[in-house]
């Protein structure tokens, strides 16, 4: 709980100053699970849930209200001709999208802290759904931390950094060069070697050397809408443009998805 | 005391009508499971603002923190953020009461605001069913010295739903049990 240190004001002038009126934070999207519901059309003004028997279920008109709403009006890179082409594609007489839940294509991006020889340190934690026995569970998919990345991510070519073709005759004696030098070690494996940081992470923290914090950020990545890829995160800021919002969106094609998606995962 | 009416009020709710599949919950029986898990956010939110409350006796203040306890289930955290720092903070629940009930104002007023989120129930691996409930409170502390301390936080409570049975005059009747998990506290920027 935040103690702020507030000079002596009225009740009234207090309650409006911190919060508002209630319908700000109606028009808040208050929940990942709201945005679904609101980018679908899955639920009224007040929040309460549509089933697919109700009238206004998935509405063309409803879901145009809302998605108007559900984009970070402050970030001017989604311009007003993007989120319109967006919309429409989204809302398409003939081919309406819809976010589905458990439809995979969309993952979260969970910044937590950690300590770490004797430093807090941020690492990021890519999430995803997975389906186990009766339902579904998140699970750790990838991991990013800046040192594991700083060890590893050398592509350079192995230059006189090889073990000859005639190794095997003199027993690989010559891995005594090999195993010398901590900075060319990665050198000598395999050209389709990729370190996997998820099990040095676990490894790590099984050892003891990593220390959980906290969670400090979480943002999502939606690859569902065909032809676009958009970002979610939470915005806590006054006024009802806030809470989960698009906070990036881009119009790709299946390739630009791949490079995107190893950009985003740090690969 | 509040179990045993808790139980009872799921039974009046659920054993009626007992022809739907016993995994899924349809559309009403969802809004009965809603009522359920609100009716225990509620008996939360009027505990808190008891065992905040600096007028309410010391041994009533434990009181009701022992009945708030019945309503979590085993090892549930509250996970406490400020807007003045990026650390989380995370509490037991009778701990999280106990600072509370320990806060050094001379007057505290715990109010609750009257929106409130319900997400849907979603079915975890072990086949019992959760939600998130988002509330919001108002918390306002003054010192001897008149300083008023004000903070606004968004509670994002989880709610696991689970199918259970009984017992009753040698019929065995299926009722669903709602308990609270861990909570989300974080601070709201003003509106």
């Amino acid at each position: 709980m935040l103690l702020v240190l507030l000079p002596l004001l009225g009740p009234a002038q207090a309650f409006n100053s911190l919060l508002g009126d209630e319908s700000i934070l109606n028009a808040q999207t208050k929940q990942v699970n709201q945005f679904f519901r609101r980018f679908n059309g899955e639920e009224n003004a007040r929040g309460d849930r549509y089933y697919p028997s109700d009238k206004d279920y998935r509405s063309p008109e409803l879901r145009r209200k809302y998605l108007n709403g559900l984009f970070d009006q402050q970030n001017a890179s989604m311009t007003d001709p993007m989120r319109d082409s967006f919309t429409k594609d989204v809302l398409s007489s003939g081919n309406p999208q819809f976010l589905n839940f458990h439809g995979g294509q969309w993952f979260a991006e969970v910044t937590t802290r950690f300590l770490y020889q004797g430093k807090d340190e941020n690492i990021t934690l890519f999430m995803k759904l997975e389906q186990e026995k009766l339902g579904y569970k998140w699970v750790i998919s990838s991991v990013y931390f800046k040192h594991f990345h700083l060890m590893f991510n050398n592509n350079q070519e192995s230059g006189s950094h090889f073990l000859h073709p005639l190794s095997h005759e003199l027993d690989f004696m010559n891995l005594v060069r090999v195993f010398k030098d901590k900075e060319y070690v990665d050198l000598y494996t395999e050209k389709e070697y990729q370190p996997d940081y998820l099990t040095l992470f676990l490894y790590e923290f099984k050892k003891g050397n990593l220390r959980f914090k906290n969670v400090s950020k979480v943002k999502f990545h939606f690859f569902q809408i065909n032809g676009w890829y958009f970002e979610l995160s939470e915005f806590n800021r006054p006024g009802s443009n806030s809470g989960w919002l698009i906070s990036g969106l881009m119009k790709i094609d299946e390739n630009q998805k791949e490079l995107l998606l190893k950009y985003i995962l740090h690969e | 005391m509040t179990k045993i009416l808790g139980i009872l009020a799921a039974l009046i709710f659920f054993s009626a009508g007992n022809t739907w599949a016993q995994d899924d919950i349809s559309p009403s029986r969802k809004q009965a499971i809603d009522s359920l898990a609100l009716e225990k956010v509620r008996d939360l939110s009027k505990y808190i603002s008891i065992v905040g409350n600096k007028d309410t006796p010391w041994s009533e203040a434990n009181r009701v923190i022992e009945r708030t306890l019945e309503l979590f289930a085993d090892g549930a955290l509250m996970g406490v953020s400020s807007l003045s720092r990026e650390e989380v903070n995370y509490y037991g629940v009778r701990e999280y009461l106990e600072r509370l009930m320990a806060l050094n104002y001379d007057k505290v007023n715990i109010s609750w605001y009257k929106i409130q989120y319900i997400s849907d129930l979603e079915r975890q691996p072990d086949g019992r069913y959760v939600g998130v409930i988002t509330i919001y409170q108002r918390f306002e502390g003054t010192t001897k010295e008149g300083l008023r301390y004000v903070d606004v936080t968004k509670k994002d409570i989880t709610v696991y739903v689970e199918r259970k049975t009984t017992q009753i005059s040698g019929r065995i009747i299926g009722f669903w049990d709602v308990l609270l998990g861990d909570i989300r506290v974080s601070e709201t920027k003003p509106g």
